[in-house]
């Protein structure tokens, strides 16, 4: 699960984080009268900007191609969703959704095939999740009042899938919930 | 007064509108990424295609209409004409006008290509076919016969069929360059992770999205984005000038 | 006199984000209860304690940070006492009239009020008008302070010396002090994102009062939400370094820090790196061009290289293997960068686009600022406030009490922040008044957070006891 690994790495940073302040706060407490301090500080601090650069280059020019904007952008998706988010309810339905009298059905998606959810919103913002059998959160756009984004996803596993609202919209934010069946 | 009568015209036009656009912007929506039902089709007198033969090659901007038709579908046609003049995409695409009325004959067709001089061109093909009725089921296209009349009652509609043979974006009305220049990368497959709903009412809309290059395009809204970052630099320079160029008797 | 003024209102600055500090570390704390079950508010109330919690957070410590810079520059120019308690007044106005919209009026719109939310209304309808009159007010009176310190920094310092940019060449014959160059380069952060904050009021009011004629772009509404928001809560972070590069080494008993190509290089970058980074706020709205979203992750990334770079090795270079004097002071410095750096990695983690698909939105987000904030710029301000404190007042400092003090604010502020962390990597939504089954380490969590943070609130009420005492002689001391 990539949170997990999410979370093994900043525990992992963090942790070298500490031990390398803690080391500095003690090398200060442990130093004598005559000044030591740090040789060649300028060149230390250039090394570690360089390193700290080429770092998040190569982190950037790795993760930015994957970002959802680009994914599945020359397949063409078996099936659509349209869903229509509104104070606090999910309205799903295969067929356009007519946002004056808004209706949908239970939905049922191929497994290994290209998915597409149109979202939009009927209201204010809210926030389109994706959460899997382990209740692990997998994908998610935004629902915009104005705008349709256009969320592609492949679902591995059949079963059910919760969607929770992820943008603050009120007093039953946290109760504005739906699932479909992936077979 | 005075008030009065602009708060009626705008709640007329407000409804108007909103209504006109609730109704295609649904419809436009039903099918989409479903198959077109690959219906035989008669280009000329001796050449028998099915929608594959013709969209495996390019892909195609479906045109329904009906020769006999005294209503909207001359004027589509040449508004579609003259649009495509204007639009210079490096993207392919096919033109199919196709008729819906069955008792249309090629020869009408023909004729139709004619009127608008476009027999020659070889980006617009003139076809019938004797397939209409699972053609439209599977557009979701339903013209009603009007006995009174004698005349079929339609939208205009311009259907995108990509290579695969899949429903990429309906159009109905008649729609301007930039909406067919969406149609156009539509069927060629350029994703846009989004799109905007049509809504004349906002004013300060963040982003138009231009066709051409798949991007959007930054509307008006931008400058407000950008606006705090000016305001602040100006005043910075402004307060520099004015506490340095004090007069010295000050 | 000028001098003793604002000595006392820095007094009395002090004593106000105190107190409305540990109000709103009880909110927090009830709201972790809440989520935890252990006690049961109606999400009503649940969601307008976040609102005020959120908000008044926010401005008091970007107040706090206000007044210790204004306090501080007291040392190169003179600064103006009546903007510094015009904004005084204002903030308090402000902060009377926005708790009426939360705690009579129930408002709730959360205080990243995302547009069209104002407006549909659940609580008082009075309510919505009079929020964003209270930031009306708080804009007002934030906007004149800082307008006035810049001011100020001009009158002695032309354009290219106040952003340092003499030291590019080799000998430089003026030096601007990093103090100086710091807040200078925050200061106009801070007027940007006032001016944002404007355009979105005023854009609000346009529709309040148009009946319907008028009606704005949710993305647009939302692109200057975040202007306002996300780059006030880092301006105030930055507020807390200018103090650390004007104080760390005078307290340590350490020779000033200087201003060298680099520092004027890396603060000149942050600026514009700080106002493009908010664009990360707008990943999931697939709305936002593209162009502006690898903007967002770029700028973010950038954002960490000076700070880092500069900043945090300063720290290193000014402690590594040298004898300083500590003191409670210049210890909370060093945590506070410490705090500091971890934050800004969860933030630099959850700014790549790809890890934010999994991350926008659940408690991972309260978990990285709120470690940037309780454990970074809190403890740079409880600096500064004990330092001013002690200036003034022979508070004797008892070495084995201060360590216990801290020691109790790191376990409460670790525990408190691990809950968040582990909740977010476990898919847990944020702004959640109660849970949803399925999430069955969510409650625990969060009466471990609850737990912790009280624990956290115990050591802020030791350094209160410690601080407001000698504020109030401030106070009353005969000018
Ligand atoms: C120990 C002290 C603190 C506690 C117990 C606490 C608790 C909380 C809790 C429970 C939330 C809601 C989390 C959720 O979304 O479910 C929250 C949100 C927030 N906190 Fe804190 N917090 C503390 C300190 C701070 C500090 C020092 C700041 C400084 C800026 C801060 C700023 C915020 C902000 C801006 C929010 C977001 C509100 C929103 O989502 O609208 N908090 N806090
Ligand atoms: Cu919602």
């Amino acid at each position: 699960m990539q949170q997990q690994m999410i979370l093994l790495v900043f525990l992992i940073l963090a942790g070298i984080t500490t031990v390398v302040f803690t080391y500095v706060y003690a090398s200060s407490k442990k130093a004598g009268q005559e000044k030591q301090g740090m040789s060649n500080p300028l060149r230390k601090r250039f090394w570690f900007l360089l390193i700290l650069f080429v770092v998040l280059g190569i982190f950037a020019s790795v993760t930015i191609p994957k970002s959802p904007y680009f994914l599945f952008a020359d397949e063409t998706p078996k099936k659509i969703v349209h869903v229509s988010a509104m104070q606090f309810a999910f309205i799903l339905s295969e067929k356009a959704i007519d946002p004056k009298s808004p209706s949908g059905e239970p939905i049922e998606l191929p497994a290994n095939e290209l998915v597409e959810f149109r979202v939009t919103s009927l209201d204010v913002n809210h926030g389109f999740a994706i959460y899997d059998q382990s209740n692990t959160l997998i994908t998610q756009t935004q629902a915009m009042p104005g705008y349709v984004n256009r969320l592609r996803h492949k679902f591995k596993e059949p079963g059910k899938y919760n969607i929770l609202c992820l943008e603050f919209c009120g007093m039953a934010h946290h109760g504005m919930r739906s699932s479909f069946i992936v077979k | 007064m005075f008030k009065n009568i602009v708060f009626t015209f705008v709640t007329i036009n407000s409804w108007f509108f909103a209504n006109a656009q609730t109704a295609s912007g649904i419809e436009e929506e039903t099918n989409i990424y479903e198959r077109i039902y690959n219906a035989p089709i008669r280009v000329s007198r001796n050449q028998q295609l099915t929608f594959t033969d013709l969209n495996n090659k390019k892909p195609l901007l479906l045109a329904l209409i009906f020769t006999k038709c005294a209503g909207v579908c001359n004027p589509f046609l040449l508004q579609l004409k003259e649009n495509l003049q204007f639009i210079n995409s490096d993207n392919p695409f096919t033109i199919l006008v196709l008729s819906f009325d069955p008792r249309d004959r090629l020869g009408d067709m023909n004729l139709l290509a004619q009127k608008l001089g476009l027999e020659n061109n070889k980006k617009w093909i003139f076809a019938v076919t004797d397939s209409i009725a699972l053609l439209n089921q599977s557009i979701g296209f339903y013209p009603r016969w009007d006995s009174v009349r004698s005349q079929y009652d339609h939208d205009a509609l311009l259907v995108g069929i990509n290579k695969e043979g899949y429903i990429t974006k309906k159009l109905i009305g008649i729609r301007d360059k930039l909406d067919l220049d969406l149609l156009i990368s539509s069927v060629n497959n350029i994703y846009s992770p989004t799109y905007r709903l049509p809504n004349k009412n906002i004013l300060f809309s963040c982003f138009n999205y231009d066709p051409k290059t798949g991007k959007n395009r930054p509307g008006l809204g931008w400058l407000f984005i950008a606006l705090p970052a000016v305001l602040a630099m100006s005043l910075l320079l402004s307060i520099s000038f004015i506490v340095h160029n004090k007069l010295p008797a000050e | 006199m000028e001098s003793i003024k604002i000595k006392k209102i820095t007094a009395v600055w002090i004593i106000t984000v105190l107190v409305l500090f540990i109000v709103s570390i009880v909110l927090g704390i009830l709201m972790r209860l809440n989520q935890g079950e252990i006690i049961e508010q109606s999400p009503i109330t649940f969601y307008s304690n976040m609102t005020t919690h959120g908000l008044t957070m926010i401005g008091i410590w970007f107040v706090a940070g206000m007044a210790a810079v204004n306090y501080l520059m007291q040392r190169y120019v003179k600064t103006s006492y009546t903007a510094n308690v015009i904004a005084y007044v204002l903030t308090v106005i402000g902060v009377l009239i926005f708790w009426t919209t939360t705690f009579v009026g129930k408002f709730h719109a959360g205080w990243t009020f995302l547009y069209p939310l104002p407006f549909k209304v659940m609580w008082a309808t009075w309510a919505t008008p009079l929020f964003l009159v209270s930031l009306t007010v708080f804009g007002l009176g934030w906007l004149i302070w800082s307008i006035s310190l810049m001011t100020q920094l001009l009158k002695k310092y032309s354009i290219a010396q106040v952003f340092a940019w003499q030291h590019f060449r080799k000998n430089p014959k003026v030096e601007t002090p990093p103090f100086i160059l710091i807040t200078m380069i925050t200061l106009i952060g801070i007027i940007t994102c006032l001016f944002a904050a404007v355009i979105l009021i005023a854009l609000f009011f346009a529709e309040y009062f148009s009946n319907g004629n008028f009606l704005n772009d949710a993305l647009l509404m939302k692109n200057l939400t975040y202007f306002f928001g996300h780059t006030i809560a880092n301006e105030m972070l930055y507020l807390g370094l200018a103090v650390i590069y004007e104080l760390f080494s005078e307290v340590s008993g350490r020779p000033k820090w200087r201003t060298t190509w680099y520092v004027a290089l890396a603060w000149n970058l942050t600026l514009i790196f700080i106002l493009t980074a908010f664009f990360h706020h707008l990943y999931m709205d697939f709305a936002q061009p593209e162009g502006f979203q690898i903007i967002g992750q770029l700028a973010s990334y950038l954002a960490s290289l000076p700070a880092a770079g500069v900043t945090v090795f300063s720290v290193f270079i000014a402690v590594y293997r040298t004898e300083i004097k500590w003191s409670l002071t210049n210890l909370l410095f060093f945590i506070g960068v410490a705090g500091w750096v971890i934050g800004g990695l969860g933030a630099v983690i959850d700014a790549t686009i790809t890890n934010n698909v999994l991350l926008h939105n659940t408690l991972w987000v309260p978990a990285h600022f709120h470690t940037y904030n309780a454990m970074g710029n809190v403890l740079f301000s409880l600096a500064f406030f004990y330092w001013f404190t002690n200036q003034f007042t022979k508070n004797i400092e008892d070495g084995k009490f201060t360590k216990l003090t801290l020691a109790i604010l790191l376990i409460g502020g670790i525990g408190f922040l691990l809950a968040f962390y582990i909740g977010g990597a476990d898919s847990i939504p944020r702004r959640y008044s109660n849970y949803p089954t399925d999430f069955t380490a969510a409650a625990p969590l969060a009466t471990m957070g609850a737990i912790f943070a009280t624990i956290y609130l115990t050591a802020i009420l030791i350094f209160f006891f410690k601080i407001y005492k000698g504020c109030l002689k401030i106070l009353f001391s005969p000018s």
